[in-house]
């Protein structure tokens, strides 16, 4: 009977520590920081971007990215009105997401953007910000545009194919600059490029295919996350034998020296002999 | 018996200073070999002066950041943005042009050799030219003459064809000059802090290869026993030189 009330008693405890969790600020349910980042890709019109109902960007231009910034982690409220909205009371937002988790140490990109069928909508992407092998970057591509389903090209081949928004596509690959197009999935056709796009080494290079298909706008946006870098495996500096010997002529002597070392030693004892 | 003793003695001299000269020889030349480190270690040498690594910003504290809005706006919690066109030509045009060595000089073992920009080789070591007479700079690393992180240069000790232009840095001391021309003409003038042969599975390469931190310039070539069964020398040696 004791047993059952204390554990009663605990879980009502447990509970109430929920309820009390739950009805903190969202941005203080958790303890570390993200690195967050947001794009603008809804063609045509600039934005205020209000996040807890906080206005975080103000006059916000479509094609462009904010520097990635550090926000508490947790759970944010986002919304999206026409760039200066007076009074965020009782305006509708032009698009908005709630509880958009952002946790601690992840680095997410939220890009405001159309869907296939040309509504705004916002999409957390969480990037990965994992090493990459000396030498390379990784490329990623992401369909944030009123299109259907596209392929990407690097330098004439297809390296992604059949992408739908809203999703995105990575590869690694060697660092340099490469020929970036967008075709409709399957065809021949291209919607977006020929472009060059800088495959930056020891970073993640993203990139977005935004606009819309209809309006003929499509293009891309560049998102560059550095510091991934990984050092060469080691410096491979000697094709032959460069070891620093004694030198071939006071070999030589040595040898010459020792040599008459010996035949005069020969000579003594021959001499004690006799 | 007398004359017999005496030739005997200068039989005794003569064996004397054959065997003075046949040992004295390479004893005598392995004693004026420059020592095998100098300064005061390469982890010494790379780390000297090493910044504490700069500390992620920190993020805004709730409900202290911003200034207090005149009026009744509350105080923010949260930092405002601020963005920048995203469209790959403005993207490229904030790429920091880079200015890279083209030429390297030592003039203390008389040396001077053209710096090829150069990334990894297939198994993800450090490219080098083929020819020992060029050497190498890491392209992806550290730009020399950018005040920050440690640029590599390294060149072949040795080849078929002959000696590498860099075969020489075990001679180099502490204060020796190392000039690095850039492609726009500027001179980099380093002077050598620290001079060491390490196990190449042991190379730091982190330290080694740091794009962040002091300006370091380090000059990387092979030394010790040439282990033919590998066919590699079992050392790196590496020379690190800090801004004149």
């Amino acid at each position: 009977m004791t047993t059952t009330t204390t554990t009663t008693a605990l879980g009502l405890v447990a509970a109430g520590a929920l309820v009390a969790l739950s009805a903190a600020p969202a941005t203080a349910a958790g303890s570390g920081t993200a690195t967050v980042s947001v794009l603008h890709a809804v063609p045509g019109t600039p934005v205020d971007v209000y996040a807890n109902g906080e206005i975080l960007l103000d006059d916000f231009e479509p094609g462009t990215l904010t520097d990635p910034q550090q926000l508490p982690a947790g759970d944010y409220d986002l919304a999206v009105y026409p760039a200066d909205t007076e009074s965020i009371e009782g305006v509708d937002p032009v698009v908005s997401a709630d509880g958009v988790s952002v946790p601690a140490g992840a680095n997410i990109t939220v890009a405001a953007h159309l869907t296939e069928s040309g509504d705004p909508t916002l999409t957390p992407y969480v990037n990965d910000v994992s090493a990459v092998p000396a030498g390379e970057g990784r490329l990623t591509v992401r369909h944030t545009a009123a299109a259907p389903a596209v392929d990407v090209l690097a330098d004439g081949a297809v390296v992604v194919s059949d992408l739908s928004n809203p999703d995105g596509a990575s590869l690694e690959t060697a660092a340099g600059t490469v020929s970036a197009a967008v075709n409709l999935a399957g065809t021949g056709t291209t919607v977006i490029g020929p472009t060059d796009l800088t495959v930056a080494e020891g970073a993640s290079t993203i990139v977005y295919a935004w606009g819309s298909a209809e309006a003929d706008d499509l293009d891309l946006a560049v998102q560059t996350i550095s510091g991934l870098g990984s050092d060469p495996a080691g410096v491979p500096s000697g094709l032959a034998d460069g070891s620093t010997g004694l030198p071939v002529s006071l070999g030589v002597l040595s040898v010459l020296a020792a040599g008459g070392a010996v035949a005069v030693a020969v000579t003594m004892v021959r001499r004690r002999e006799s | 018996m007398t004359r017999a003793a005496a030739a005997q003695r200068r039989r005794l001299v003569a064996l004397g200073a054959c065997l003075a000269v046949a040992v004295g020889t390479p004893l005598a030349w392995s004693a004026t070999r420059p020592p095998a480190a100098v300064g005061e270690g390469l982890a010494a040498g790379l780390a000297a002066g090493l910044a504490a690594p700069a500390a992620a910003p920190p993020a805004t504290p709730l409900g202290t950041s911003g200034p207090q809005a005149e009026g009744q706006e509350p105080a923010r919690t949260l930092p405002r943005l601020s963005a920048r066109p995203a469209d790959p030509a403005s993207v490229a045009a904030r790429v920091p042009a880079v200015d890279p060595p083209v030429e390297v000089s030592v003039p203390a073992l008389g040396v001077s050799a053209p710096v090829d920009a150069m990334g990894v080789d297939a198994d993800g070591a450090m490219g080098l030219p083929d020819d020992v007479r060029r050497t190498s700079w890491y392209r992806h690393g550290a730009v020399p003459g950018t005040g920050g992180g440690t640029s590599v240069i390294a060149g072949h000790v040795a080849s078929a064809a002959g000696r590498g232009v860099l075969g020489d840095l075990p001679d180099l001391d502490r204060g020796d000059e190392v000039v690095v021309r850039t492609a726009a003409g500027e001179l980099l003038r380093y002077r050598v802090t620290t001079r060491e042969a390490v196990v190449k599975e042991a190379l730091p390469v982190a330290d080694l290869f740091a794009r962040e931190g002091p300006e370091r310039l380090v000059l990387v070539t092979c030394g010790g026993p040439y282990l033919r069964e590998l066919g590699a020398h079992r050392d790196n040696v590496v020379v690190v030189a800090e801004p004149a």
